[in-house]
């Protein structure tokens, strides 16, 4: 049983990343309706930004601050340059889906030019440090991640309902057509969109650099993840991510431990997930059911 | 080459006309069987590897650029034909083609299984699905390294006689005519499956077959009710699809001699659908375009570069994609095609897509 | 239509070949012809005869004049990039070789080296057509210093049959004890099971109960260590009281195994890890938890340990080199040369200091050996001088570490190790060079 809790709060801890990965999945199918499979390398190339200003000696705090910035410009760059000139994702989802694997190209080349290919060592932002509750050991680090996705939530929740920005975004989300009718910059609030799901999913790559080794392919993987979270929460439900991220955290930390066909797969539980939430719940557990297009 | 023959083309029906009609594939014909007498045989390895990129790559097209259903996932499909020839070659002593005909026999069913799901799944999502599909196969290939030999690799061999006695040795296709080394035997070899699987393709397109999946494309709603058949169509063309990516990856078995995970990772299915989209989707000869100019821009160009800059190699793919997205989505084969009818129009013809001339 | 075009290609494929043959073919038509050569040394002892092992030999490719070419495989980018430094390290020796004049042979002359390098990314998919590229296009005398387990065995087959030297292999897998079926390969390293087999003997000596909890890289590398100890602790009061394999391609971390083994009340822990992982799994090692550590000498490295985050304090290894970062070890002859002609050779202090280019100097300086030993220039003659050492040495190998081979009988250069432990950033010696010649083999498990 202290077996089991311990490699289950090991998968929440993991899974809060997951949500922030999420997270940002979410406001860009919200704001621009696709699914960006570059979301990972826009995190790497992030967390890189974040490194290169750590290790020229600026405190840790301060360098996750201008990575945010500079992942913030390099989303709303990507949707400028890349993005919008593509048109509708769901008219032509074979043209999206090619630029977004284009932009996962780019940026992970560009990331080794760069950067290089070794892997960098980050430091964790919490420490290496644990504390034992109940005879489980916890890292500092798992806690900090729950706490930074907590604090992320609550400011997407300040900004989305208590802000006129936000509910401008609510309203391109939901109708585009209607909302630049009524005078709001859609392409403008788009780009925002994107910038700030780029920033969101600095703080991921911050997380999961200290334990994986930042190297250029540091979110190929837990992109995967990222995106059964928001499949299993409904891809439209910032809400969903989270709780989303939780289950596919717990799912693919316990389950290769007690299932020996998954024992080199974590990353099965997370397909088994998506595949039957598309097949049998496509909007997911909180997400709008989506009327099928003709 | 193509505008002046498309102009002549609404003209003049006649023996000239035939001429350049021919002439290309001709010069295309001789070309293609000099290259193996003038390359080390490194090189030809690498071009029996190109083929069996653009035999996937039309795989993928039948899918994606014909039925509209997107796959990033074919690496997988490509790895499973692989496998299965690796498997049987090695474990059950089948004879080497007799193992490719049964990789697409299996991959033809992993293609219908992995259809299924498809029906209900469609566009971004059917991508996200087949994305993690291609990105769990190398995975696969651990959890279950008692058959693949996980990353240790599958060593593909067979009982021959070496030093005197018998011995498991790896595969060789053994050159049967003196004069041909066994490189350039097996580049005739592939080339000629190579294109009787492009000639099929073609045939199958220009087929009432091929129509219905192209009215399934444009349309799922009016093709339905026009008596198309839609469910199956999708699911046999997914099948179909599987199959010949399943053709491949037999071929790239049988190339290699050995297989490791590290092959079939989301970058293999990556490029497959880049040489799709290079060369261009919905036409027959474009997959075979992108793959020649995916393998002499990574397994050539790139290599004269210093390594330094090699990562420069998925930066210029990336942009290119996104590029072509914006300018061109036609692939190559499509640029070709608009240059022609742009041509064809100026001078007042007929607009010159004439599906033959791009075969 | 099936069977028209199915008949169209076979008629095409003929036409081809035709074709083909008719416009020209290759200068290097495998007809065996006059420039097949054999080896000048005539002893009946010698381990490799090429006259009788290999169709077409070309024993001096890559000679010309007094400059000889040599090829190198190994990451230069990808995940495992970081053993790119090794190479380094060997370009670095063959640079300040060079500028001496050159490496001196048999036949009077000192040959300058070309090294021609290729970069695999760690991927033995990859290998074989760089591999093969630099024997057919590049035309090298030899390779050297290849990095890999799987890269090189990818290649192994090609390479034998063709009689292409492979020289210090930089892995020290199990396989590579095989010199008869593969008489063309010979390692650079320690064998894997010989370093395990070390880390038990000093378990038996300072706690003969041990109770190990092992974490081990799931592949070649990992399972050589894994079979290494069971065979060693078999018959002995040692036990292995929990394992955890790790996948290093599944794209986890290794924190699960670590708590997971800290809660099996073992009191030693053995890391069989390589890589970057290695120093993150001690980092993951609770406050609670204060085994006897042991790990895998590719993890030693200053290089390595600084990522540990100060949790290497205290562990063991099994080490058969000198350490330039190790202040004891810095007034060493041979560790003067490398810091003096490795930083001419444009290597940085940190590349000195770091553990992993002073690996690859080491292979550079194997290769010299061959040649000098060698009694012609020749790719048999070389292989034969490698296989038949006597009290030789090279690069950073521990004085006190002998160093004698006999073709298949003894085919491990290196075979001794002595024990340290670290204390506050530098090697402490806690059991002296155990040397265990010839016995590599058998110390390796299934």
């Amino acid at each position: 049983m202290r077996d089991f809790l311990q490699i289950l709060l090991v998968g929440i801890g993991d899974g809060a990343v997951y949500a922030m990965l999420g997270l940002g999945l979410v406001v860009i199918y919200r704001s621009t309706g696709l699914l960006n499979f570059a979301q990972g390398e826009m995190a790497m190339f992030s967390t890189f930004i974040v490194w290169t200003m750590w290790s020229l000696g600026l405190p840790m705090w301060l360098a996750i601050l201008g990575g945010m910035a500079g992942g913030f410009c390099v989303g709303a760059l990507v949707h400028q340059v890349a993005v919008r000139p593509v048109g509708d994702p769901h008219e032509k989802p074979l043209a999206v889906v090619i630029v977004t694997i284009g932009l996962f190209l780019g940026l992970n080349g560009a990331a080794q030019l760069i950067w290089g290919t070794l892997d960098r060592s980050m430091p964790p932002l919490f420490g290496r440090g644990q504390v034992t509750v109940f005879g489980v050991a916890v890292a500092w680090q798992k806690i900090g991640a729950v706490i930074a996705l907590g604090v992320m939530v609550l400011l997407f929740y300040l900004l989305f309902q208590h802000t006129k920005l936000g509910l401008a975004m609510r309203a391109v989300a939901s109708n585009s057509e209607s909302a630049s009718l009524v005078g709001i910059p859609v392409p403008r609030l788009l780009m925002l969109g994107w910038g700030l799901a780029a920033a969101v999913g600095t703080v991921a790559g911050v997380f999961i650099a200290p334990n994986l080794g930042l190297g250029t392919n540091l979110m190929q993987l837990t992109l995967i993840f990222g995106f059964a979270a928001i499949t299993l929460g409904g891809f439209d439900s910032l809400v969903g991510a989270v709780v989303g991220g939780f289950v596919v955290g717990a799912l693919s930390s316990v389950m290769p431990r007690y299932i020996t066909i998954f024992e080199k797969m974590p990353l099965a539980p997370a397909f088994i997930l998506i595949l039957a939430v598309l097949l049998f719940r496509p909007e997911g557990l909180f997400g709008k059911k989506q009327v099928s297009r003709v | 080459m193509s505008g002046a023959v498309s102009a002549e083309q609404s003209a003049q029906r006649g023996p000239r006309e035939w001429a350049l009609k021919v002439g290309p594939w001709i010069l295309l014909f001789v070309i293609l069987a000099v290259l193996p007498f003038q390359f080390p045989s490194f090189r030809v390895e690498q071009f029996c590897f190109w083929m069996t990129l653009a035999i996937a790559a039309c795989g993928l097209n039948l899918l994606t650029g014909y039925n509209g259903q997107i796959s990033v996932g074919h690496g997988a499909l490509f790895g499973i034909g692989a496998y299965t020839t690796g498997i049987l070659i090695t474990e059950f002593g089948v004879p080497l083609f007799g193992a490719t005909v049964a990789a697409a026999v299996v991959c033809f069913f992993v293609g219908i299984l992995v259809g299924l799901p498809a029906l209900r799944i469609k566009g971004l999502y059917l991508a996200l699905v087949t994305l993690a599909v291609a990105t769990l196969f190398p995975l696969l290939l651990e959890q279950f390294s008692a058959i693949t030999g996980g990353s240790g690799g599958l060593q593909i061999t067979s009982p021959q006689m070496y030093r005197g006695e018998m011995r498991e040795r790896p595969i060789r296709l053994e050159s049967p005519i003196a004069g041909l080394a066994n490189d350039q035997w097996k580049y005739f070899l592939f080339l000629a499956i190579t294109v009787v699987i492009f000639v099929l393709s073609r045939n199958l397109i220009k087929s009432r077959v091929g129509r219905s999946l192209v009215a399934v494309r444009d349309n799922e709603i009016a093709a339905e009710s026009s008596g198309i058949p839609v469910s199956k169509v999708k699911i046999l063309t997914f099948g179909l699809s599987a199959a010949i990516a399943g053709i491949g990856g037999s071929l790239f078995a049988l190339d290699q001699g050995q297989l490791y995970p590290s092959s079939f990772t989301i970058v293999l299915s990556i490029y497959i659908l880049v040489a799709v989209v290079v060369g261009g989707a919905s036409s027959i000869i474009g997959p075979a375009i992108g793959a020649v100019f995916y393998g002499l821009f990574s397994d050539v160009i790139i290599q004269q570069m210093p390594d330094r800059i090699q990562p420069a190699r998925a930066v210029i793919l990336g942009v290119l994609l996104i590029l072509l997205m914006l300018l061109a989505p036609g692939g190559v084969v499509g640029g070709v095609r608009s240059l022609q009818a742009n041509f064809a129009s100026r001078k007042g013809g007929s607009p010159g897509s004439d599906p033959d001339l791009i075969m | 239509m099936k069977k028209a075009s199915v008949q169209v290609s076979a008629a095409l494929l003929l036409g081809f070949a035709l074709i083909g043959g008719a416009c020209g073919g290759r200068d290097d038509s495998s007809s065996g012809d006059s420039t097949t050569t054999t080896a000048g040394d005539s002893t009946e002892t010698a381990f490799i005869d090429p006259a009788a092992d290999c169709t077409d030999y070309k024993g001096t490719q890559g000679v010309t004049g007094d400059t000889i070419k040599i090829g190198t495989v190994r990451p230069e980018s990808g995940s495992y990039a970081i053993y790119d430094n090794v190479t380094k390290g060997l370009e670095a020796y063959f640079k300040s070789a060079n500028a001496a004049g050159g490496l001196p042979a048999a036949d009077g002359k000192k040959y300058q080296v070309e090294l021609i390098k290729k970069n695999d990314e760690y991927d033995p998919a990859k290998t074989p057509a760089l591999v093969k590229q630099l024997v057919e296009q590049d035309g090298v005398f030899a390779l050297v210093g290849n990095i890999g387990t799987e890269t090189n065995k990818s290649v192994r087959d090609y390479l034998n049959e063709n009689c292409v030297p492979n020289i210090a292999l930089a892995t020290g897998s199990t396989q590579w004890g095989d010199a008869n079926a593969y008489p063309w390969y010979i390692s650079g390293l320690p064998s894997y099971a010989t370093e395990a087999n070390a880390w038990v003997s000093y378990l038996e000596e300072v706690n003969p109960t041990a109770k190990i909890a092992l974490l081990y890289q799931d592949d070649d590398f990992g399972q050589s260590y894994k079979a290494a100890i069971e065979k060693a602790i078999e018959g002995t009061k040692i036990t292995l009281v929990a394992e955890e394999g790790f996948n290093p391609l599944a794209g986890s971390t290794t924190e699960a195994s670590v708590t997971k083994l800290s809660q099996s009340g073992a009191d030693t822990f053995i890391v069989g890890v390589g890589g970057t992982a290695c120093p993150l799994t001690l980092s993951f090692v609770p406050a609670t938890w204060t085994p006897m550590t042991m790990i895998s000498v590719t993890c030693g490295s200053k290089t390595a340990l600084s990522l540990a985050g100060g949790k290497d304090q205290g562990v063991y290894m099994a080490q058969p080199t000198l350490d330039p970062a190790d202040p004891a070890d810095q007034s060493n002859p041979k560790v003067v040369e490398f810091a003096t002609q490795g930083a001419a050779a444009g290597l940085d202090e940190s590349a000195i200091q770091g553990g992993i280019a002073s690996v690859g100097w080491g292979f550079g300086s194997m290769f010299a050996v061959g040649l000098k030993n060698a009694t012609t220039v020749d790719r048999a003659a070389v292989m034969n001088a490698l296989y038949s050492l006597k009290d030789s040495t090279f690069g950073l190998i521990r004085d006190e570490v002998t160093v004698n081979t006999d073709g298949a009988k003894d085919p491990w250069a290196i075979e001794g190790f002595r024990i340290v432990q670290r204390e506050n950033g530098a090697w402490v010696e806690k059991a002296p060079v155990t040397n265990e010649e010839g016995k590599s083999n058998s110390f390796a498990g299934k």
